[in-house]
């Protein structure tokens, strides 16, 4: 295992106001692992991911993306001051995320979606673009659909081109924010087979998921979140067969029932 | 000779001319209002310190009625600014603010329409404000403003008739001059309703095909 990890989360807090989500989470998740995260519905399963990507801004704590702190440095007054915009847009190229929502533009062509980053972002030429554009599609099956309309795909199709999407930003590290939960179960299927076919690739991912068949199979660590902390963490084996706390014994006989 | 023949098709060259004029001023106070509703749409929602004063502005354009916005365009502003210097452009700039101050409330209802999720997806690509803007947000606006937007333009329209009280040779000021020789206006403002109704319905349903087509080739459902 290498020794600085693609991503370090450390004593990460957040609060809205008056109510805490995250109450000091530190995980690490090292090049090429997959961390599936789990909890009940508002265990800070989401506002985690979007704190390490800096959707939201933390309150405390900090993230490092191959070492370097996404939150600014601290002054000799001990005062953090936030990174310029362009540092952190910078640094969220770095980490690919795919909404529950699919996110995609509706007025760009599924290539035009998928290109858009590289173009802009990235000044890629327009042939290159396209050229990784279509090895992106190609890896989440959607050769064929480059020139469709987003609105003209199944909510699978959709989410499979937010991954491409994400993915031809040639990102560190893929977020996943609930990317089944919107979906029918027989279109979740072809979600996550992509998913596990990016995992099996070794790409580093983080995945919020109330898919516990796949957070068993296809990862190779699992945290169980409650109430804005970790609860339990482990090999899926461990978490899954048998966690020592009992609220996440509770969580996983509701959902394996 | 028929009184329509003698009142209106005789004298169709005059009333051409006015119509060329009512396109042009319409045309002119419609690029303005789109340029002027988004800038002050923009500032309302991003430029905090002037918040206030492009409410003020918005809410006052839509307030005042636009015989006394011409005035004071046509007989004020060249005291205070020695601006406009025509007839014609106080039109335009009369129409133009007005409708600018109902596009910008368009503008505003259609940017936030804009789902959070679509602004996030280009952030987290690595897109700046900006560019999530350009990209984005506006051309997301305008597909659901674009039926709020051509309804605009036939309001400028219609409200352009007033242009001719302060002698801008439109459409309307030419049937008045009709009018006034013969002192028979029935057939005549009939025939200026008429040429009216059909520029109206010619922007509007060019204007909504326009929008459908762009929904259609975007799956979407059309309007």
């Amino acid at each position: 295992m290498d020794a600085v990890p693609a991503i370090r989360v450390v004593d990460l807090r957040k609060s809205f106001g008056a109510l805490e989500v995250l109450r000091g989470v530190s995980f690490d998740v090292h090049r090429g692992s997959v961390v599936s995260m789990i909890g009940a519905s508002g265990s800070g399963k989401s506002t985690l991911l979007r704190c390490i990507n800096r959707l939201e801004r933390p309150s405390a704590g900090e993230v490092f993306i191959d070492g370097e702190p996404m939150g600014g440095p601290v002054t000799a007054s001990g005062e953090r001051k936030e990174r310029p915009l362009k540092d952190i847009n910078r640094m969220r190229r770095d980490l690919g995320m795919v909404f529950q929502q699919f996110n995609l533009w509706p007025h760009m062509t599924v290539i035009g979606n998928v290109i858009e980053a590289p173009l802009r972002v990235r000044r890629m030429s327009r042939k290159d673009a396209i050229q990784l554009a279509e090895e992106c599609l190609a890896r989440v099956h959607l050769s064929e659909k480059g020139k469709e309309y987003p609105a003209r795909l199944s909510g699978g199709q959709m989410q499979r081109v937010a991954i491409a999407r994400a993915l031809a930003m040639q990102p560190k590290a893929m977020l996943f924010d609930e990317p089944t939960s919107s979906l029918d179960p027989e279109l979740t299927d072809e979600v996550l087979t992509v998913m596990r076919e990016l995992a099996a690739d070794g790409t580093t991912m983080i995945v919020v998921t109330h898919e516990m068949a796949f957070a068993r199979d296809a990862s190779d660590r699992v945290l169980f979140l409650h109430n804005g902390q970790i609860e339990e963490e482990g090999p899926p084996d461990q978490v899954f067969g048998q966690p020592r706390s009992e609220r996440c014994r509770q969580f996983l006989s509701k959902k394996l029932q | 000779m028929s009184n329509w023949e003698r009142l209106v098709w005789n004298q169709r060259g005059l009333l051409l001319q006015g119509l060329a004029v009512t396109v042009e001023i319409c045309a002119i106070a419609f690029a303005m209002a789109i340029v002027g509703g988004l800038v002050l749409c923009l500032v309302r929602l991003h430029v905090r310190p002037l918040r206030p004063a492009a409410i003020a502005l918005i809410e006052f354009f839509r307030a005042t009625p636009i015989f006394v916005q011409l005035m004071w365009v046509n007989y004020v502003w060249p005291e205070l600014f020695g601006w406009p210097n025509s007839f014609f452009t106080s039109g335009w700039v009369a129409l133009g603010l007005q409708s600018s101050g109902y596009l910008a409330e368009t503008f505003r209802a259609g940017i936030e329409a804009v789902p959070k999720g679509h602004r996030e997806a280009g952030y987290s690509v690595g897109m700046s404000p900006f560019q999530v803007y350009r990209r984005i947000v506006l051309p997301e606006t305008l597909l659901t403003v674009a039926p709020s937007i051509v309804n605009q333009f036939t309001v400028i329209v219609k409200s352009s008739t007033l242009v001719s009280v302060i002698t801008v040779p439109d459409l309307m000021l030419q049937a008045m001059k009709l009018v006034n020789i013969w002192y028979e206006p029935i057939e005549v403002l009939t025939a200026t309703a008429a040429i009216y109704i059909g520029v109206v319905f010619l922007v509007s349903t060019a204007g909504k095909a326009l929008a459908d087509f762009q929904r259609r080739r975007f799956g979407l459902n059309a309007t």
